[in-house]
Order: C-alpha cells, then sequence, then structure tokens
C-alpha cells in the first residue's frame, strides 16, 4: 500500500506539473547542463579556435615560432588555402589517402575481428563474462606505447615470430623494414578493445526475447542473426568504429615504431612532423590539423545523423 | 589582406611573416638594437640580415669583412644569422644585465633545462657534494617547446642547453644573460676556435657544451666497408640498392636534405635554390623503392647494435654509445664503423659539424651558482667524467683526442667518431648553420615530399 504523500510533497508536485512547473523543469536541467557546456566551452572551442588562430596566424618575429592571430579580422588564409592545395595535388594527398585506406582496412579487421569476440562474451560466456570482460579490459592496464614497443622486439628481424616461423619452415620476412601490413595489423592491435567494448555494451542490451520471437516465427539461427541482431547492434559497430577511427586518422606513433619509411607515412606523422621538428612550420601543422578535423567531422555527422534517426525510430 | 613581397609576403609558401607595422611595433617594443634603425627601416623593405661586422674565423675560407646573406637569398630575418664568415658580436641590453663580480653563489637549488639523456647524473652529485647544493633537473622534447615555455617568462631556470643555431634568436628575444667572465676562468680550457665562436663573438653569453660531426654508421658484419670508404662521395652509400633493408637516415629535415645536397656536390645548403631542395627531395623518395629506406632518431646508436641496420646516417657521439646497445651476450668483436665524410681520403663531399652550448636564462633566481656550473663544467675531468656518459665530446684543450682511445673511453675501432679541433677548419667540413624561415619553410615543404613515399 502506498504511502499517502504529505502537504508540502503535494504541493510541490502540483507546481511542477503544471504549465509553470513544466518551465521550472525546463530550468533545472538546464542548469545541471550549464555545468558540461562551459567546460565543452573551455577544453574544446577555445583550443579548437585557437588551432585556427595559429593556422591563420604569423611568425614570432624574433624565435620565428608561429604565434596566433586572435582577431578573424586579420587572419591570413595564405597556409591554410596552401595547405588544402596540398591535399589535392601535393604530397600531403598522398599520406592522406594512405592514410584513409589504412584505417578502413584496420576498421574492417576490427569489425571482423571483434564482432565475434563481443558476441561470444555477451551472448555465450555465460558465467565466465566477467572474466572475459577483464580480459578485455587488460590491455588499458599497458600504455600504448609499451605494446607499440614490445612489438618492435616481438617482429624483429631475429625476433619470436619470426622464430616461430622458421621453426615452421614458412618464411620470415622483415616486419620492421616498412611493410603496410605490420602498420595495419599495428593499428588492429592497439585499437581493438576501444572498438570491442562499446559493441559488446551494445549486443549486451539485446533483449533475448527479441531473438527468441524471431526464432519462434521462423527464423533460422543465421537469419535471425542478420535480421535481428545484426541490425540492433548497429549503434554499437558505429560507436566502436567512430572511437578507433578517431586516433586512427591521428596516429603517427604506430608505424614510427613499427616502420618509419615513407611508405607507411601517415598524415599523423605530417603534422608531428611540421609541429614538433620544425620552428616556423607551425601553422602548416595547424592547418593540416583543421582539414583533417574536417574530414572526421564528416564522419562525426554521419554518425549523430545515424543515432538521431534510430533513436526517432525506437520511439 | 594583400602583402607586397618586399613585406616578406612569400608568394611560393603564401606565408605571412610580418607586416611593416610589425616589424616596427614589435622591434620597438623589444628594444631591438640591431645595428641602428637605418638597417630595421630597410628590413621592412627588403628583410634583413644584420651581422655587426665581421671576420673570418681561423681556417675558414670566408673572406674578412664579408656578409653572409647574398642579395639574391630569399627575404630573411631580423635576427642576424652567424656563420664562420660572417661572425656575430651579439648586442647587450640595458635591461639584461650580467651578474656583477664577485659574488657569492646562492644556496641554490641550481635548476637545469635540458635535453633529455644529456647530462650524466654523476656529474650532477658531483656538483651537488661539491657545492652543497641541490640539483633540479627538468628536460624539454625539442627546442621549439623550449623557448615556447621560456618565453613565456613563468619558468624560472638557471641553466639552459642550446643549439648553435639559435644563439642569435634566445639573444635577442633576452631569454639567456651576457655571462660575467669573472666567473668562468676555465673557458682558457675550451678549443680556440669555440672559446671565440663565430655565432656569440667573445663568448658573451654562451660557452660550448658538446661537439658533434654527422657522418655515417655501418656494422663491418652486414656492409662491406670499401662500399663506404672506397667512394668519392660516401653519402653515395645510402643509394646502394645492395644494402636495401638495412638503411636509415635521421628522422630530421635539416640533417637528412642536407645528405641529399651533398651528395649531390652542393657545398652550401643554406644557398640552395628551389631547384636543389626538389632534387634532394626527388632522391631522398628515390630511396623508398631502391633501399627500403626508413627514418629514425635512434637508428645509430640502437637499431645498429640491435641488427636492425646495418648502416645508418649517424652523430659522432651516437656511434660512440653505440657498443652499450648491443643485445645481452652479443659478440660485437669490434663491427661498428664510423666515417664522417669531410675526413674521407680524397673525398670531396661536404659534412655537418657542430657544437650544442650552455648558457645562464635571464630569468635564472641562481645566475652565481649557474656561473659556477658552467665554469665547473669546463674543468677537464668533469667533461670527461659527462662524456663518458652522454659520448658526446666536450672541446677540451687539455684533452688529447687521441687520449680519448688510448684511456678506453672511446674503442679502438670508434676512433674516428673523436672530434678534433681541426675538423672545424676542414675544407669540407660545413659548419651547422640556423635557416632563415624562409628557406626552412622551403626546406619542410621538400621533406614533406621526400616523406610522402610517392
Amino acid at each position: 500500500m502506498g504511502r499517502r504523500l504529505d502537504h508540502g510533497e503535494s504541493r510541490r508536485l502540483t507546481r511542477l506539473s503544471g504549465p509553470t512547473g513544466e518551465i521550472a523543469r525546463q530550468w533545472l536541467w538546464r542548469g545541471l547542463a550549464l555545468p558540461g557546456v562551459l567546460w565543452l566551452l573551455a577544453f574544446f572551442l577555445v583550443p579548437f579556435y585557437a588551432i585556427f588562430a595559429v593556422a591563420m596566424g604569423g611568425l614570432d618575429p624574433i624565435f620565428l615560432s608561429a604565434t596566433p592571430e586572435w582577431n578573424p579580422l586579420e587572419w591570413d588564409f595564405g597556409t591554410f588555402t596552401s595547405v588544402v592545395g596540398d591535399f589535392f595535388a601535393g604530397p600531403l594527398g598522398t599520406t592522406a589517402l594512405r592514410t584513409l585506406i589504412y584505417v578502413l582496412v584496420a576498421c574492417a579487421a576490427c569489425l571482423l575481428v571483434g564482432y565475434p569476440v563481443a558476441y561470444f562474451v555477451s551472448r555465450r560466456a555465460g558465467r565466465r563474462k566477467g572474466l572475459f570482460l577483464v580480459a578485455l579490459v587488460a590491455p588499458f592496464w599497458i600504455n600504448y606505447l609499451m605494446r607499440m614497443l614490445a612489438w618492435v622486439n616481438l617482429l624483429g628481424r631475429d625476433g619470436q615470430v619470426n622464430s616461430a616461423l622458421g621453426s615452421l619452415n614458412l618464411p620470415t620476412p622483415d616486419w620492421l623494414a616498412g611493410r603496410p601490413v605490420t602498420v595495419i595489423l599495428g593499428l588492429v592491435y592497439g585499437y581493438i578493445p576501444f572498438f570491442i567494448l562499446p559493441l559488446y555494451a551494445a549486443l549486451d542490451r539485446i533483449d533475448s526475447n527479441v531473438i527468441q520471437a524471431a526464432r519462434d516465427l521462423g527464423a533460422g539461427p543465421r537469419q535471425a542473426f542478420t535480421r535481428v541482431t545484426l541490425p540492433l547492434s548497429r549503434q554499437g559497430i558505429l560507436a566502436g568504429l567512430v572511437l578507433i577511427m578517431l586516433p586512427m586518422f591521428g596516429d603517427y606513433y604506430t608505424p614510427n615504431l613499427l616502420s618509419g619509411s615513407p611508405r607507411t607515412r601517415m598524415i599523423g606523422n605530417d603534422i608531428d612532423q611540421f609541429v614538433n621538428g620544425t620552428v616556423t612550420a607551425g601553422a602548416k601543422g595547424a592547418s593540416t590539423t583543421i582539414v583533417l578535423m574536417a574530414f572526421v567531422a564528416l564522419l562525426m555527422g554521419y554518425y549523430l545523423v545515424s543515432v538521431t534517426r534510430s533513436t526517432r525510430e525506437a520511439s | 589582406m594583400a602583402y607586397h613581397p618586399r613585406e616578406n609576403w612569400n608568394p611560393a609558401s603564401r606565408r605571412r611573416l610580418w607586416s611593416r607595422r610589425d616589424v616596427l611595433k614589435r622591434a620597438s617594443a623589444l628594444g631591438l638594437l640591431l645595428p641602428g634603425m637605418n638597417s630595421l627601416l630597410a628590413a621592412c623593405g627588403e628583410g634583413i640580415s644584420t651581422p655587426t661586422g665581421s671576420t673570418a674565423a681561423p681556417g675558414t675560407t670566408g673572406a674578412p669583412g664579408s656578409t653572409a646573406v647574398a642579395s639574391t637569398a630569399p627575404p630573411t630575418t631580423l635576427i642576424p644569422i652567424p656563420t664562420p664568415q660572417n661572425r656575430i658580436t651579439q648586442p647587450l641590453f640595458d635591461d639584461n644585465p650580467m651578474i656583477a663580480s664577485g659574488l657569492s653563489p646562492e644556496a641554490g637549488p641550481l635548476k637545469i633545462y635540458n635535453w633529455d639523456a644529456y647530462l650524466n647524473p654523476d656529474v650532477l652529485l658531483r656538483f651537488e657534494e661539491e657545492f652543497k647544493v641541490k640539483t633540479e633537473l627538468t628536460t624539454f622534447f625539442n627546442e621549439e617547446e623550449a623557448i615556447q615555455k621560456l618565453a613565456s617568462g613563468e619558468l624560472a631556470f638557471d641553466i639552459w642547453f642550446p643549439t648553435v643555431e639559435i644563439t642569435s634568436k634566445v639573444v635577442a628575444g633576452k631569454l639567456i644573460q651576457p655571462l660575467n667572465h669573472d666567473y668562468l676562468p676555465n673557458l682558457v680550457n675550451v678549443w680556440p676556435w669555440l672559446a671565440d665562436p663565430y655565432y656569440d663573438v667573445g663568448s658573451q653569453y654562451t660557452v660550448p657544451y658538446t661537439v658533434y660531426q654527422t657522418g655515417i654508421g655501418w656494422r663491418t658484419d652486414l656492409v662491406d666497408s670499401a662500399d663506404v670508404e672506397n667512394l668519392a662521395n660516401p653519402w653515395d652509400v645510402f643509394w646502394n640498392s645492395k644494402y636495401k633493408g638495412l638503411v636509415g637516415l635521421y628522422d630530421d629535415f635539416e640533417e637528412t636534405l642536407q645528405v641529399a645536397m651533398f651528395r649531390a656536390g652542393i657545398q652550401d645548403p643554406t644557398k640552395a635554390g628551389q631547384a636543389d631542395l626538389d632534387a634532394a627531395a626527388a632522391a631522398l623518395a628515390e630511396l623508398v623503392d631502391l633501399v627500403d629506406i626508413r627514418y629514425t632518431i635512434d637508428g645509430a646508436y640502437d637499431g645498429i647494435p640491435q641488427g636492425k641496420f646495418g648502416l645508418h646516417h649517424a652523430w659522432s657521439g651516437d656511434m660512440v654509445n653505440a657498443q652499450y646497445y648491443f643485445p645481452d651476450g652479443a659478440d660485437t668483436n669490434g663491427v661498428l664503423r664510423y666515417l664522417w665524410p669531410a675526413n674521407a681520403p680524397g673525398s670531396q663531399s661536404k659534412a655537418l659539424i657542430g657544437n650544442d652550448m650552455l648558457a645562464v636564462l635571464r630569468t635564472a633566481e641562481h645566475p652565481v651558482l649557474g656561473h659556477a656550473f658552467m665554469n665547473w663544467f669546463l674543468d677537464p675531468e668533469i667533461s670527461l667524467l659527462n662524456f663518458s656518459w652522454v659520448g658526446y665530446q666536450h672541446p677540451q684543450v687539455t684533452v688529447n683526442p687521441d687520449s680519448l682511445v688510448a684511456d678506453g673511453y672511446v674503442p679502438d675501432y670508434m676512433a674516428s667518431a673523436v672530434v678534433r679541433e681541426e675538423d672545424f677548419s676542414n675544407s669540407q667540413a660545413y659548419i651547422s648553420t640556423q635557416l632563415d624561415p624562409q628557406t626552412e619553410l622551403m626546406w619542410v615543404d621538400a621533406w614533406t615530399t621526400a616523406k610522402a613515399g610517392v
């Protein structure tokens, strides 16, 4: 039996349930969102604007380093347009195209390898689900750079991988001599946990009764998967892909550590070179970052549209 | 907004350096007393190079009194660019005085700002024991980062380790303070060539730290020494397809573009034009398929002993240290070799040589202690202690280069990596020189092309 509302509670509810209450509720939620909005303004928009200010800025006359121009009316678009031109008909375009291919191949590999793992853990692991989850999270305990350095030793000319291949009388390639496959596998290895976890969460949320209903209506296991499980896990796949694609596009240490060859250079290497390898090319680095961000924003846009559409369909 | 090319608007890079207004505003604000306002105003029209007098360094080929920058050079910088032919006496500023003589060192701690792994920790311990003070070592990743932080004025380090290339900038920007030589009696221990260096005549702001050459390192079990040493131009070895998969160059745009230019016979890379840079970029791009080139920073001292490379672009100090990077239990058996191409018999190719420096920062809270540290570092015994760990030599008069081998600091098979004072006067030596900003941007573009892996 429910508790009877006292007078005060009753008054408060009355106040919040009327039109005035609706307005109060809206302001309450806006107030709660305010810290987050301020956080975003401070730590996203301001640095974002700073990148523009550096890209369109000048050079310090003494130290010759890039100096931001905060007044947009004084912006100089010379470097930026030059960099955009380089993307279409210059060395940056070659590197950007290579980066795109590496990222797409690595994402496809993550999907092929990661989906079955996430599916197994969420739906088939039973009582050992916790154990598998710990195993999935375990790589996060070790720094990304450390894991890559471990691979440098494993993949060396006389490393353990080649020792194992040699013992099976298989060819022993020089994995670290500028091979695209090594860099792509490095990307897959480095980022796949970030793909699996959101996908696992999405698969775990699927009501098993829905799948059961599909089976009851005559769908075979394959049909139930392709027509029920896969569509319902689409948001998890997209979230995982977005999570891994964004850092992959800016990655420069994986190709640096596992290759060092121009043949496997990615766009992040160019940005690193402009910003860290020279004094005067900071604006080129910032401009390249803006172009990269614009491309990545397209991906984010697709993701947001997709999520909005799914939410609308679900409601 | 449009800029006239003479206002340092470069159509090639379409990059604005500064406007006439900026030049006047910023220069006057900073009290830049480069030789006369006439030069400064001239800069607004044509860009300036404003050396304060020039006398050729000993052993160099420059004509006394000559200025470094040809009239055809791209618009340059407010800051004079020192070269051995264009010796620079750095300006003194009223608002950046040197410390008075006769002061006692402060109680510390001595705050040091240095590159990573560029100072023997035992040296610091010795200094702490001897001067009864604490030391605090902070490292920076690259010089750009260091300058940005120091220019903010928020950091109060006492001692800094800048490179020669930025001397004029950090003096004009008043990041470092003039030195009082009363505290530096050990300066007499430094090679004369560097005790009165072209970049800071009279050592008014800096004292030399270590010296280095840039050459070629290799393993005799992977590379035939004759393929390096017998070449008329030893830099050619990097283009030898016989060593495919074994070749590495430094991931450093200046050093590596220089290799391609030295190979092409260019004597002074700072004067290289766009066609020279394009040719250098093309030659480096050719290496991708020819030898599976890889670019690294640790390939000489670590990659060669580990067997990742048989042949690598190498700083002399890296090769001295490489002996310690063989895998545990490996039989090194003297397989390492080093050649500075300028020293190769009959070689006509140029090769880089240079040095780094010590300076006391203007914001130093312990400047007297900083001078004491600097002077203490110029002591031969301390220099050797530091050399034994960092692998890079100090230019000490009292340290006979031959004794470095005899005393076991350098293995005999690596004797060629010992730098001598006369190397700076070698006719094939190319002294490390700052690029002007427009030229640097041209080099960056060439480097980006070379590394695109097309």
